[in-house]
């Protein structure tokens, strides 16, 4: 079983040492730097720097949503552009984001939430909303829980599969990659297989709503209503689960409410929510399969801690 | 729950009402309509109603409804002071077609006068930019609320969690339509107040679908390309507890009215004045009067019926009113007869027409 990773988001800084004071200024306190820099950066003092290459690093798109008013769809779903699948598929991964402005804290977190391995490099914009989620994210940092899924998918490494995945990340349909089927988990998906044609793969989407019937959204260990922004991720065991939500248009707008289905029963809850000290989860309710509540205001990242 | 297109949606209702009372749909009059018409209840030219006649018909329309002399009486077989009550408008074409505000606070007034505190009665609908603009508030009398369950478009927190229909009808994600929070936890009673006009969808959009779409969350999602699927929904939202107990009263505000391209009116060539006010507990009788009132006059203007299902007449272009976006569903009204909800055979309706 793969452990969910702990370690935070790094900044990726390229700027000469007489930017400090605006890293300082933005509540930047730990940068990675090109090792050409790092010499004249260990020498700014309330600055910890260290030396790290972007060269071998995966670049990932900036995290965001395009609403694809002008296009017409068989689906009314939003665009998310969500890096989810790639630090699923390549877990030991280093990636980076070039992310401006305020999509660095939705980088950050997005990348936190799968525990991966990411430098983000930003802008002067940037760098506040960044520091923020940063501090946000240490303040939540868990350590290593292991991935709650109900699908586990046979990954042959094609494109094909690659854009299954992207697609479940996006559709919440939680899963991880197995070698060969896995008794734990409630579905097995292989493409190739009766169910999962190769020739149906040109059409991942089609693929994905296949699955999810397979699954049934009975058996579904999450369900977000409300908004079709919002992804999450579900760690945890022994009766402890942690809920990751991540809102896709952060960078831009809130999410004004959404209602959360968790299968189980977990009577006991804690919230904390980027940007929304003090925020409560409203509506709670445990019934005998699934615990429910409603979160009324999600900015950019949240992280709910369930338990028995 | 599926998770991929259906032909027959089925559906999960979750609610923890119960029916209660014995006014709820299709109420005391089943199969009962009366419709008033006055020639100088709006000014067709300056588009301005003769609020002091709409006065005249809201009374006589009510009294005619249950047979009572005078006005209040006739209100109190509904509605009692301990009562806290809904006025559900239309705003979706608002502000050239909408529950007209004169309307409105003719019923507000009526409320107030069998006794309900001008603080226990609420003027709601869903989206509160198109409430807003029709500006309501200089209309009713003082302390009459004004209410929007969606103050941020498509916010959740203005609906009840625990009150909602579930169902998939194209694989949409999210598949739960919401109870508006203010019909689950605050409202007794819902004057149902609907506008006389074609629906491009649910063929029209009268007293069933106000109820209906105008009182739940994520319902645009049961259309999509040509397929609605307003035939079943409408009728099964509006059957809904506690809807469908604590809607006692429907008024449908024909004084303006949607031809073609409707529920919103964007082109003024599709506009036309009915100039009437129908009255009825049966919303079901009251749609049936709807459709032929809509179909008659999209024949007047050679428009293709709303039975019309042809993949011919549907396209983006609703300019012309023989092009729509969807093949229509006027049979809902006729399906939610068969939900218990009223009476939709021709013959077994009665109408009453008064002349002002």
């Amino acid at each position: 079983m793969l452990l969910l990773l702990a370690a935070l988001p790094a900044l990726f800084w390229d700027g000469p040492v007489d930017t400090a004071p605006a890293l300082r200024d933005a509540g930047i306190k730990h940068i990675q730097v090109p090792a050409a820099r790092l010499a004249e950066w260990k020498n700014v003092p309330d600055m910890a720097a260290e030396a790290a290459d972007l060269q071998g690093a995966l670049k990932l798109p900036a995290p965001t949503v395009n609403y694809r008013m002008d296009q017409a769809s068989a689906s009314r779903a939003p665009w998310l552009t969500s890096n989810g699948w790639q630090f699923l598929r390549q877990p030991k991964g280093r990636f980076y984001y070039d992310a401006t402005g305020k999509t660095s804290a939705l980088a950050a977190a997005e990348a936190f939430c799968f525990g991966a391995n990411v430098m983000v490099r930003t802008d002067a914009a940037g760098l506040k909303p960044l520091a923020e989620m940063l501090e946000f994210l240490g303040s939540v940092n868990a350590g290593p829980l292991p991935p709650i899924a109900d699908i586990g998918f046979i990954d042959d490494g094609s494109e094909a599969a690659g854009e299954v995945m992207n697609l479940m990340v996006r559709d919440n349909l939680l899963f991880e990659i197995v070698a060969r089927p896995d008794p734990r988990l409630k579905l097995t998906v292989r493409l190739g297989a009766t169910e999962y044609p190769l020739a149906d793969a040109k059409n991942p989407s089609l693929v994905a709503h296949v699955i999810r019937g397979n699954l049934t959204d009975e058996k579904r260990s999450v369900r977000i209503y409300g908004s079709p922004v919002v992804v999450a991720r579900l760690t945890g065991s022994g009766g402890k689960v942690r809920l990751h939500l991540l809102n896709y248009t952060g960078a831009t707008r809130n999410v004004d409410g959404i209602r959360v289905r968790v299968l189980g029963q977990y009577p006991k809850h804690q919230l904390a929510a980027a940007g929304s000290p003090g925020l409560e989860l409203a509506d709670y309710s445990v019934d005998a399969d699934a615990t429910e509540f409603t979160l009324t205001q999600l900015k950019t990242y949240a992280v709910i801690d369930l338990s028995r | 729950m599926l998770a991929v297109p259906v032909d027959e949606p089925v559906y999960h209702r979750v609610t923890r009402f119960q029916p209660s009372g014995s006014l709820g749909m299709p109420g005391p009059y089943p199969g009962q309509v009366v419709r008033v018409h006055s020639e100088a209840s709006v000014d067709a030219a300056a588009d301005k109603v003769n609020r002091d006649l709409v006065k005249q018909m809201l009374a006589r329309g009510i009294k005619a409804l249950t047979g009572d002399a005078r006005t209040e009486d006739a209100w109190a077989r509904f509605i009692s002071p301990s009562d806290v009550v809904g006025i559900k408008v239309n705003c979706s074409g608002a502000p050239k077609i909408c529950s007209s505000p004169e309307v409105v606070a003719g019923i507000a007034e009526n409320l107030v006068a069998v006794g309900v505190p001008a603080k226990q009665i609420y003027v709601y609908e869903r989206f509160d930019n198109q409430l807003q603009s029709v500006g309501y508030g200089k209309y009713l009398p003082e302390g009459v609320n004004i209410q929007a369950a969606e103050t941020s478009r498509r916010s959740i927190l203005g609906y009840d969690p625990r009150t909602y229909v579930e169902t998939s009808f194209f694989g949409e994600d999210d598949t739960r339509s919401n109870l508006v929070r203010l019909v689950a936890e605050t409202l007794t009673k819902i004057v149902n107040v609907p506008n006389a006009k074609e629906h491009q969808a649910a063929g029209v959009t009268g007293c069933l679908k106000n109820i209906a779409y105008g009182n739940f969350s994520n319902v645009d999602r049961s259309h999509r390309f040509a397929k609605t699927n307003t035939l079943s929904f409408i009728g099964t939202l509006a059957a809904t507890e506690p809807v469908r107990s604590r809607v006692v009263l429907n008024i449908m505000d024909g004084l303006r009215g949607v031809w073609h391209a409707g529920p919103f009116s964007e082109h003024a060539k599709f506009r036309f004045h009915p100039k009437q006010l129908m009255f009825g507990t049966d919303p079901v009788a009251m749609d049936r009067q709807l459709i032929d009132l809509i179909e008659a006059k999209r024949k007047a203007e050679g428009a293709v019926s709303l039975w019309d299902r042809s993949e011919k007449h549907v396209g983006r272009d609703n300019t012309d009113p023989n092009i729509n976006h969807f093949i229509r569903e006027p049979g809902h009204v006729e399906y939610a007869s068969k939900l218990g909800l009223g009476i939709y055979d021709a013959a077994k309706i009665k109408l009453q027409v008064i002349e002002l």
